[in-house]
């Protein structure tokens, strides 16, 4: 009787193969812990006495079979759906448990390769790249969420399919799994009618799209009908629509580009805008605080104080901070309120070496206070740190020395320094 | 508004650069173009790194700004009777003449990024740049006024 069905099996799983294609991936779903089991222990074992299980469950038929696997709540469900999915008649109880049971059929003769109690090679070769395939996605579901899955794909498959994918956040694919499975899965289905590699196709999506949902550590991509599916293009795809969807960011963000369509006009009017809002800053701005800014040096604090904080003012806490160095900020209270309240979130940061060390070569109790502020409004991290350093080097060397200009100037301006000093 | 968003974190650290600016003194005239000249590039420099603080070291071009500063403070320093201010040195850009490599040169740190970041720091940088404008334009408002 071994004998015999193997055969049976053989013809059978040819074309039991096409439909084990059509739903590979409920069964991965409703199998992957079946899988997960054999994979790791007993299914070498199993063998043997697996395939005659197997044998005698094609005998009994679809709904026997329950019965004969191992227990899985997925399982029937996917059984089930499995029932009501297949309309054809005619191949389905063989085919069926051949489905069934041919996956995980797969795994044991791909488990089992080596050993010679293995039955057919043919199905050894084509279920191999399958199996491949499977294999290497099911770890990575989850059956509640494939079980979903497949739900909705039931309802639609084709436009729903790259519907969810576009949904859901399209990421690279292992490359094995892009050139393996898709490929020779489009290189056996270019075999059958058109039909059947429709539903390959669909259920190599299918499991792009299974395996996108559930392992987050790879990008899984979807590779859409007609078009190309090695991982190169999918990768570049990736990356087109990375960069589409920054530009229509900018887009939003430079004014007047809602007419402007193409890549090369977009990026011209981002260069002209960055340009000229560097230029602004640049010259105009710094030029009229330049004219303007000795005339007015103590009124900084309140002005800041009323008018680019105006909730702050509400809001400040008197904490320790003002304990900190009470006599110092009475006559700028308006400005530490401000620094208070902008520093209530980074907390207060005690950090007296380096106020002291601001404040040491600086004998002016005005910039005494400006370190001070600092240590409020800057915690010690190193960042902040970072930018004290910069305010020392450049006004300190501004203060001791006067005015060599060189130290502050870009290097385009190198030459009016020169001239100027 | 936003407590410690970049905006008031920039408007803080600028204001305070500002009041730490060397005033000018009552003798030298205010209004010599060299002056102001050195004003304007003080000023531009307190804005960058101010900006360039606020935003922090999440982004590239913050990054490449405080680096910039840096470099040209310490240029300064060791190089203070040199002549000759060395350009700033830019790795070469492969990109050509087009326009990859004009946003390239413009965004600060923009170098070696592929083009999916570039555009990505450029939308940031274009944006603290925006809230850098109006900070300080309130302020030179305020101040006119």
């Amino acid at each position: 009787m071994n004998r015999a069905l193997p055969e049976m099996l053989h013809c059978t799983d040819l074309s039991v193969l096409e439909r084990q294609q059509a739903r590979i991936k409920w069964q991965q779903e409703s199998f992957h812990q079946q899988q997960r089991y054999f994979d790791e222990n007993e299914f070498s074992g199993f063998s043997g006495p697996f395939q005659a299980q197997q044998f005698q469950g094609l005998v009994n038929r679809d709904m026997g079979i329950n019965g004969l696997v191992k227990a899985d709540p997925g399982l029937d469900n996917g059984w089930a759906d499995f029932g009501q999915f297949d309309g054809e008649g005619s191949g389905l109880g063989p085919g069926g448990f051949g489905l069934g049971s041919g996956f995980e059929m797969n795994h044991g003769i791909s488990r089992t390769i080596s050993c010679p109690s293995a039955a057919a090679e043919v199905e050894v070769e084509v279920a191999a790249e399958t199996k491949q395939r499977e294999s290497a996605l099911p770890e990575k579901m989850s059956s509640a969420v494939g079980r979903e899955s497949f739900k909705k794909r039931k309802a639609d498959k084709n436009q729903n399919l790259k519907a969810i994918a576009e949904e859901e956040s399209k990421k690279k694919r292992i490359k094995e799994c892009n050139e393996e499975g898709e490929s020779r899965i489009t290189e056996q289905n270019s075999n059958n009618n058109n039909i059947k590699r429709e539903t390959s196709a669909d259920t190599s999506k299918d499991n792009s799209k299974v395996s996108e949902v559930q392992k987050p550590d790879y990008i899984h991509v979807r590779a859409r009908r007609g078009q190309a599916t090695d991982s190169h293009s999918l990768a570049e795809r990736v990356r087109r629509e990375k960069i589409s969807e920054r530009m229509k960011y900018l887009q939003d963000l430079v004014p007047g580009c809602n007419k402007i369509t193409g890549k090369a006009g977009m990026l011209d009017e981002i260069i002209n805008y960055v340009q000229s809002l560097q230029r602004q800053v640049e010259q105009f701005l710094s030029m009229k605080l330049a004219a303007v800014n000795p005339t007015l040096n103590f009124n900084i604090d309140n002005l800041f104080a009323k008018e680019v904080f105006p909730a702050c003012t509400s809001n400040f806490p008197m904490g320790a901070s003002s304990e900190i160095a009470n006599p110092a900020y009475l006559q700028f209270n308006p400005l530490q309120q401000v620094v208070s309240c902008s520093g209530l979130e980074i907390g207060i940061s005690p950090d007296m070496a380096i106020r002291r060390t601001i404040s040491a070569p600086i004998p002016i109790p005005e910039t005494f206070l400006d370190s001070s502020c600092f240590d409020q409004i800057q915690s010690s991290s190193a960042w902040d740190g970072n930018l004290q350093n910069l305010y020392n080097m450049e006004f300190l060397q501004g203060r001791s020395t006067s005015f060599p200009a060189q130290q502050f100037s870009g290097s385009s301006e190198a030459s009016n320094l020169k001239m100027e000093m | 508004m936003k407590q410690n968003s970049i905006r008031t974190r920039f408007a803080c650290g600028f204001l305070r650069t500002l009041k730490r600016l060397p005033k000018t003194r009552a003798t030298s005239p205010s209004t010599s173009p060299g002056e102001i000249s050195k004003r304007c590039r003080i000023i531009k420099m307190a804005a960058d790194a101010s900006m360039a603080s606020a935003v922090g070291p999440r982004r590239v071009w913050s990054r490449a700004v405080i680096r910039r500063i840096r470099l040209q403070q310490r240029q300064r320093l060791v190089r203070r009777t040199r002549r000759g201010e060395r350009k700033k040195s830019g790795k070469g850009v492969g990109g050509g003449a087009g326009q990859t490599a004009c946003l390239r040169k413009l965004v600060p740190g923009g170098e070696n990024m592929e083009l999916c970041r570039l555009l990505g720091e450029t939308a940031h940088y274009i944006k603290c740049l925006n809230t850098q404008v109006q900070v300080m334009r309130n302020i030179v408002d305020l101040f006119s006024t």
